[in-house]
């Protein structure tokens, strides 16, 4: 099977095969990150086409060194990270003009779509709602894809201690918040018991 | 717990691999990533296309084609030319603010207001007449608003672009409606604060001092604050955090 980086050159010369080739691989979790980050799938395809978009156009400041993978989850993060302030900003103008139409704010600001799954599934994507976004990022890269320390600060572009800090206060924050759930959610808070 | 075990993870591990398995992906993602691609939009060529005039206290005029008037002195000369390659970067993707000044003189007070005001409007963001119309203290002026930013005599840098119905129309605009939506896509696809992995500080895109950063320096951040909590610092020379819109 020809390699990721092969294909990565190949995509530097505009040969739009390896481009799909190389898509192909990667899209479902690109797709899967970005839909947990941003809560809804229309949001996330939009984001993660416009990150192939931007691998295809900057392919040739590709640097070797850099796995394909990382390179490409630098990408997409990138992308929704600024379509998460995007959001924010757009917020604070709704919250303004709801509280000067009727002096109430909006409830679940962003994110509030959830791809699926179960009643525990919503419960950790609420949890997850409340971790701050740099360590909900990096908890999405290390969970979803099982990406290492080094790996993680490659993407973020930041130390392993900061990584492994961020992470440990991501993983409490939702530990709490899944404790404090109530009686349809002792399992998850009470499965954790003695984590770490 | 209805989860799949996984050695050597603790149990909220093990909820959180669940809760970031894969979903399926459409199989056309880079089909359809490609489609845009050929939807290109020649900005090099708009960009050196675009007339533009400045006095000696800002830039006074920015038109899609046609014959400028001779600046008026060195100073003015020098803003203009500023001010075309602060849109070429923009153009391209690469600056997500401008810096060179507006002259206003020549514009009536009510619409100076409305220009003032939407030059504050952030890069990205969008307002509605009705929001600048309420701002200005004067909410029945909709139409008028829309008629001021309709003669808005500097396109882009006053980005009367961002403006749109309250029912989430387009609206107008005076080079083109399809002008307004290219601009509009080009600050979407565009970050506005960007960190660079090597040197740890966090600048707006477009600060001279980022515009060497290598490709893959770049890290996006949605706030400077997020950006604090992974040990980045702002940049003097931008002051992303000092930056306020409307």
């Amino acid at each position: 099977m020809t390699t990721d980086r092969e294909l990565m050159h190949r995509v530097a010369t505009g040969d739009e095969p390896a481009f799909t080739e190389l898509s192909n691989r990667y899209s479902a979790r690109l797709l899967t990150m970005a839909w947990r980050l941003l809560g809804n799938r229309a949001d996330a395809e939009d984001a993660v086409q416009r990150a192939l978009l931007r691998l295809y156009t900057s392919a040739r400041s590709y640097r070797s060194e850099w796995a394909v993978s990382t390179w490409l989850y630098r990408i997409t993060t990138n992308v929704c990270v600024d379509e998460m302030r995007r959001r924010r900003s757009r917020f604070v103008l709704q919250r303004a003009a709801q509280e000067e139409a009727d002096g109430q704010g909006l409830l679940f600001p962003w994110g509030g779509g959830h791809g699926g799954g179960g009643a525990q599934n919503l419960d950790v994507q609420r949890a997850l709602d409340r971790v701050p976004l740099e360590a909900r990022m990096l908890l999405a890269l290390r969970y979803m894809d099982g990406l290492s320390y080094r790996e993680l600060a490659r993407v973020r572009g930041i130390s392993v201690n900061t990584v492994k800090s961020q992470l440990a206060r991501g993983k409490s924050i939702v530990r709490k918040i899944l404790k404090k759930g109530g009686p349809g959610r002792r399992t998850a808070g009470a499965s954790t018991k003695g984590a770490e | 717990m209805r989860t799949h075990a996984y050695p050597g993870r603790d149990d909220l591990e093990n909820l959180l691999v669940v809760h970031f398995r894969p979903v399926a992906a459409g199989g056309d993602l880079a089909r359809r990533a490609l489609l845009r691609l050929r939807d290109g939009w020649d900005t090099e060529r708009f960009a050196g296309d675009v007339q533009i005039e400045a006095s000696e206290r800002g830039i006074i005029r920015v038109s899609p084609g046609g014959a400028a008037h001779p600046p008026v002195s060195r100073a003015a000369k020098r803003l203009a030319e500023r001010a075309r390659e602060e849109l070429h970067d923009y153009l391209g993707g690469r600056r997500a603010f401008f810096s060179v000044p507006i002259d206003f003189a020549g514009t009536r007070p009510f619409q100076r207001k409305v220009l003032e005001l939407t030059h504050r409007i952030p890069f990205g963001d969008t307002r509605t007449y009705s929001w600048i119309a309420r701002r200005i203290g004067h909410p029945l002026a909709v139409r008028a608003v829309g008629t001021a930013l309709g003669r808005n005599p500097v396109p882009i840098l006053v980005p009367c672009h961002r403006v749109l119905r309250t029912d989430g129309g387009l609206g107008g605009y005076a080079f083109g409606l399809d002008l307004k939506t290219r601009l509009l896509g080009l600050e979407r696809a565009t970050p506005v604060l960007e960190g660079c992995a090597t040197t740890g500080i966090v600048c707006r895109v477009g600060c001279p001092d980022a515009m060497r950063m290598r490709e893959d320096s770049r890290v996006v951040f949605a706030s400077v604050e997020d950006a604090r909590t992974v040990g980045y610092r702002p940049c003097r020379t931008c002051r992303p955090g000092a930056a306020a819109g409307a």
